[in-house]
């Protein structure tokens, strides 16, 4: 409401009123001095009358709130080291949460951003029929199932297919120069199905799919970095493989496409010419994805009809799914189990909740405690400092403060803390994501969205709570008399009050063990897989991809032998080499193979599956992996000479064992390729860090009768990557079309394949350090405390004849029986959460003895350092002044 | 000094009742209020204690209604003081007051002199 009237106006008129009064009484005879003091007598309580005036029409609430606002500020910047303490132990604690929940969030919980993601499933089989090669045993499809499916319009009212143009990335080119990009092969139906709405443009249609169309959708993100937001990219050419593509559309924001963990950059319809191949895979026989049933290489995601359910939908499709299944392999074998279909919520991403759905649960239990270690730590500061402030409260209430005036301003001031902290709390959030994408190597965004945020703000609300109830008992307990009768170094020896605090120390020391233990072990597993021994010499390799339009295979070796020829000659290039499946990328073949023309039964029922590569010349002298008997390839192994194969130590064990392996005949498993093993080299690592030694075998390129994409393999003299732009300018004289593909370190390469492992001892070992200083600071903190509470406790002890060292190990004594209780309880919940990181770990067992006890010497430590600061203290009191604060 | 008479008990005033009587104080004239107080206490025979505080506030709160209006002026022994005078929509107010507490009254007395009549007179 509007006020026309100030204060000093009514203060004014109330002067004039006594003036006035006094005259009138002094007039009926009172002294003037009289007449004053009566005058005031009639007229009451002045100021209540002005406080009334003052609060009439102004909503007291607000006004209240912003007094409380300003005096809680003041309060807080009167002890900045409280205040900073606090707020960063509260951003640090709910921050860390944030930033794993937003992990887990995308990883694991949420929807697809399209229109009403619940009802989207991701099919998936049981497995493969037998005689097929398949991208992954539970989540690919052949073209003929893709086909029958799609053609069903019942409870699943739409199937899509979408498939990758390549394992990483794809030549592209937009202007003159060639790039790298992530492109995706998608069914007609994919943005319509999806119920995605495209931010410009238009989306595929059916009849784009039936003609193969040569069209393309660009995502937000690409259209964003590649194009500027320039609105005039719809009708811009894209070259894909060399093939002319017109963007027709731009993907909404926020949609990176349904590859887990990547951001595809483009979509394209559904392609049936060689260039434009699922996987980038060469055609098998000139057979393309959709020619060839045989090759499970599609991923399929459908929609629930509105009101159909799950097993509605399978009731429908799965006869016509096992139908489809054995298109073009003819009737099941016998005792073949058929293969099941089955439908997942589409949530997180798919296939990641092996390999983090548990160590991310884990993770966030361990965030949790260091949550918890915070929270309490905030709660004990907030409480000690409110006790040594009784007084304050006390004289405060001896003037007029009401109960419930102190409790608002304590809740203020805790409510302000959370606040700051929570701001700080979301910036850290923001920042540690981004981190955890990149240790990660997750490409599609983290970034905390509306889920983390109501998660965070419910952290931060439970936080509230806690730190409001924190200053209760302090605000009830706080009397006017206080103030008055005790001193203040008295006024707090309340065993109950520490008994709680010691609590929590042991409590905070017991979480702390589980945090060190879970570091311990994920610090180990990482050590161990940094220092497995690959079995080459990894440093100095660099490897890139190549995929060059080749229309014959003696074309396509013509080329490699080009390449490599200007590649050899590069200054800095000590050996060249390629090969089919780049090494540490999870990339591999894995088939049966024939030894001297049988499929071998390996004793005691080993798998005799073989995990074969394909190599050029140079292969073992260029990865530096010795050749134990025989020879490596060389460039005269070509298509006319003899068949040659290489073999590991592991396949010569298994398969060939007590006997030279050279002269031996091996082959693929339909018998249609044989070679003579010219070569056994060392065992070495292909796949990934931490694969087990497996039989392997190698073909030699020059002499199978397929070719495609390569990965070229250099040995350089000093920095590796430094020979990339003389490769890139050598591979652009033979086709200008061409870019390098990815290309990375070999050792880089490798490391990807331990990334999660890396993001896990990364993230524990920052927890188990911030862990161990919030439990220092928290015990240091209430040791300090507990030490000016007994400072007269101890005057007296030394007055009657205590020694220093006797006051001291009082105080160390106090500590080292809250870490025995912490230690104690916390081990077996160490244990739990050991088996809970089991898939996690590498080369370590969850009850390694070494990381609990260094869990237990680091609580030791921890707790041994907060105390010595107060246990000197304690030491160095001065007897006569200790008594006499009394 | 002066002491307080113990056989005259003041009466604190009823809610509402403050509000009738400075309107009608007012009707005599601009009055500041100190002499809305003095006026009251007076012709109420001293049975009424104003309590001045409150006065201030209820004035307040009849200017705010604009039931009344305030301007600063010069008082009888020349000091500075802020009369009060009734606006029209005050008169109005003081008018309607007046007979709803004089039906009050009357239906009080009614009820409380019951006793001395015999009820069948009235019937």
């Amino acid at each position: 409401m509007f006020r026309k009237r100030s204060e000093k106006d009514f203060a004014d008129e109330i002067q004039a009123h006594l003036d006035m009064e006094a005259d009138d009484l002094r007039q009926e005879g009172l002294s003037p001095d009289e007449a004053r003091w009566k005058a005031r007598r009639q007229f009451g309580n002045v100021r209540a009358a002005q406080e009334s005036f003052y609060s009439k029409g102004r909503w007291i609430g607000l006004d209240n709130i912003r007094r409380d606002l300003r005096f809680g500020l003041r309060g807080l910047r009167q002890s900045p080291g409280f205040a900073l303490t606090a707020i960063l132990t509260l951003a640090l604690g709910v921050g860390a949460n944030a930033a794993v929940f937003s992990v887990i969030n995308a990883v694991l919980l949420r929807s697809l951003p399209v229109a009403d993601p619940s009802r989207l499933v991701y099919l998936r089989t049981s497995n493969p029929p037998r005689g097929t090669g398949t991208i992954d045993w539970n989540d690919t499809f052949s073209y003929p199932v893709y086909d029958a499916l799609h053609r069903q319009h019942g409870a699943l009212s739409e199937v899509i297919a979408y498939v990758p143009l390549s394992g990483g990335k794809v030549a592209v080119r937009i202007g003159a120069e060639p790039e790298e990009a992530e492109g995706d092969m998608v069914s007609g139906a994919f943005f319509s199905g999806l119920g995605i709405e495209l931010a410009r443009g238009r989306g595929f249609t059916a009849q784009d799919e039936a003609n193969h169309a040569p069209l393309a959708v660009i995502s937000y993100s690409y259209w964003t970095s590649r194009f500027s937001r320039n609105p005039d990219v719809l009708g811009t050419t894209l070259y894909v493989n060399g093939v002319a593509l017109t963007i027709v559309g731009v993907a909404p924001q926020g949609f990176e496409g349904l590859e887990a963990g990547h951001s595809t950059d483009f979509w394209i319809p559904l392609q049936s010419r060689a260039e434009l191949n699922a996987w980038g895979n060469p055609p098998e026989n000139g057979r393309t994805y959709i020619a060839n049933p045989t090759w499970w290489c599609l991923r399929l995601i459908g929609r629930l009809a509105s009101g159909a359910t799950k097993a509605q939908a399978l009731g429908q499709l799965q006869s016509t799914f096992q139908r489809a299944a054995y298109v073009g392999l003819g009737s099941p074998m016998e005792g073949e189990k058929p293969p099941i279909l089955s439908l997942i919520d589409a949530k997180g991403f798919p296939g990641y909740d092996q390999q983090y759905g548990k160590p991310l649960q884990v993770l966030m239990g361990m965030v949790g405690f260091v949550l918890l270690i915070a929270l309490t730590n905030v709660v004990m500061l907030l409480m000690a400092r409110n006790a040594t402030r009784q007084r304050e409260f006390s004289l405060r209430m001896a003037i007029g403060a009401r109960r419930g005036d102190l409790l608002r301003q304590l809740l203020t001031e805790s409510l302000l803390l959370v606040a700051l902290g929570g701001a700080v709390a979301w910036a850290f959030a923001e920042i540690a994501t981004r981190t955890l994408a990149r240790w990660a190597q997750i490409e599609s965004s983290l970034a905390p969205d509306r889920t983390v945020l109501f998660f965070a703000l419910s952290l931060l609300g439970l936080a509230a709570l806690l730190f409001g109830l924190a200053p209760l008992r302090v605000a009830l307990s706080a009397g006017p008399a206080l103030a008055l009768k005790i001193s203040g170094v008295t006024a707090n020896t309340d065993a109950r009050k520490s008994r709680a605090g010691r609590v929590i120390v042991a409590l905070q020391m017991t979480l702390c063990v589980v945090l060190l233990v879970g570091a311990g072990l994920l610090l180990q597993t990482l050590r161990n897989l940094e220092n497995t021994p690959l079995g080459m010499r990894v440093d100095g390799l660099v490897v890139f991809g190549v995929k060059p339009d080749i229309k014959s295979v003696p074309e396509g070796v013509a080329f490699y032998r080009q390449l490599m020829d200007k590649l050899r000659i590069l200054p800095g290039v000590e050996s060249v080499t390629i090969m089919e499946e780049r090494l540490g990328s999870w990339w591999s073949d894995n088939n049966d193979m024939r030894v001297d023309g049988r499929i071998p039964q390996p004793a005691n029922g080993a798998p005799a599956t073989v995990r074969s590569n394909v190599a050029g010349p140079d292969f073992f002298h260029t990865l530096g992996v010795p050749v134990l008997e025989g020879r490596d390839f060389s460039d005269a192994d070509t298509a006319s000479s003899p068949h040659a194969g290489i073999i590991n130590q592991e396949f010569a064990r298994r398969f060939l064992p007590n006997q030279s392996p050279l002269g031996h005949t091996i082959g693929t498993d339909d018998g249609r390729y044989t070679m003579t093993i010219v070569g056994v080299v060392r065992d070495h690592k292909y796949r990934s860090i931490d694969e087990a030694p497996i039989p392997m075998a190698w073909y030699m390129y020059a002499q199978i009768p397929v070719i495609g994409g390569m990965q070229v393999e250099l040995r350089a003299h000093g920095d590796p990557l430094a020979i990339l732009p003389g490769a890139r300018k050598a591979l652009q004289q033979l086709d200008p079309n061409l870019p390098l593909i990815q290309p990375i370190t070999q050792r880089a390469q490798f490391e990807t394949t331990i990334s999660s492992q890396l993001l896990f001892a990364r993230l524990a070992e920052f927890f188990g350090l911030l862990a161990v200083v919030l439990v220092a600071t928290g015990l240091y903190g209430t040791l300090a405390y507990r030490v000016t509470q007994r400072t007269a406790e101890i005057g007296v002890r030394m007055a009657v004849g205590a020694h220093r060292t006797q006051v001291v190990w009082m105080i160390l004594a106090d500590s080292l029986f809250l870490t025995a209780c912490g230690v104690i309880t916390g081990i077996p919940l160490a244990m739990l959460v050991g088996r809970g990181l089991t898939s996690s770990l590498y080369g370590v067992k969850p009850l390694d003895a070494l990381s609990y006890l260094l869990a237990v010497i680091g609580v030791a430590i921890v707790a041994l350092v907060a105390s010595a600061i107060p246990a000197a203290r304690a030491a160095s009191i001065d007897p006569l002044r200790a008594l006499r604060t009394e | 000094m002066t002491t307080q008479d113990p056989n005259r008990e003041r009466l604190s005033l009823l809610q509402g009742t403050l509000d009738l009587l400075i309107l009608r104080t007012l009707l005599l004239g601009p009055c500041h209020g100190q002499g809305v107080a003095r006026s009251i206490q007076r012709q109420s025979e001293e049975v009424f204690a104003v309590d001045h505080g409150s006065l201030y506030i209820a004035l307040q709160r009849l200017e705010d209604r604009r039931w009344i209006r305030a301007r600063w002026g010069v008082s009888e022994n020349n000091r500075k003081a802020r009369f009060y005078s009734l606006t029209p929509k005050g008169r109005e107010q003081l008018t309607e007051k007046t007979t709803e507490w004089q039906r009050l009254t009357r239906a009080m007395g009614l009820i409380l002199d019951s006793g001395k009549r015999p009820i069948a007179e009235e019937a």
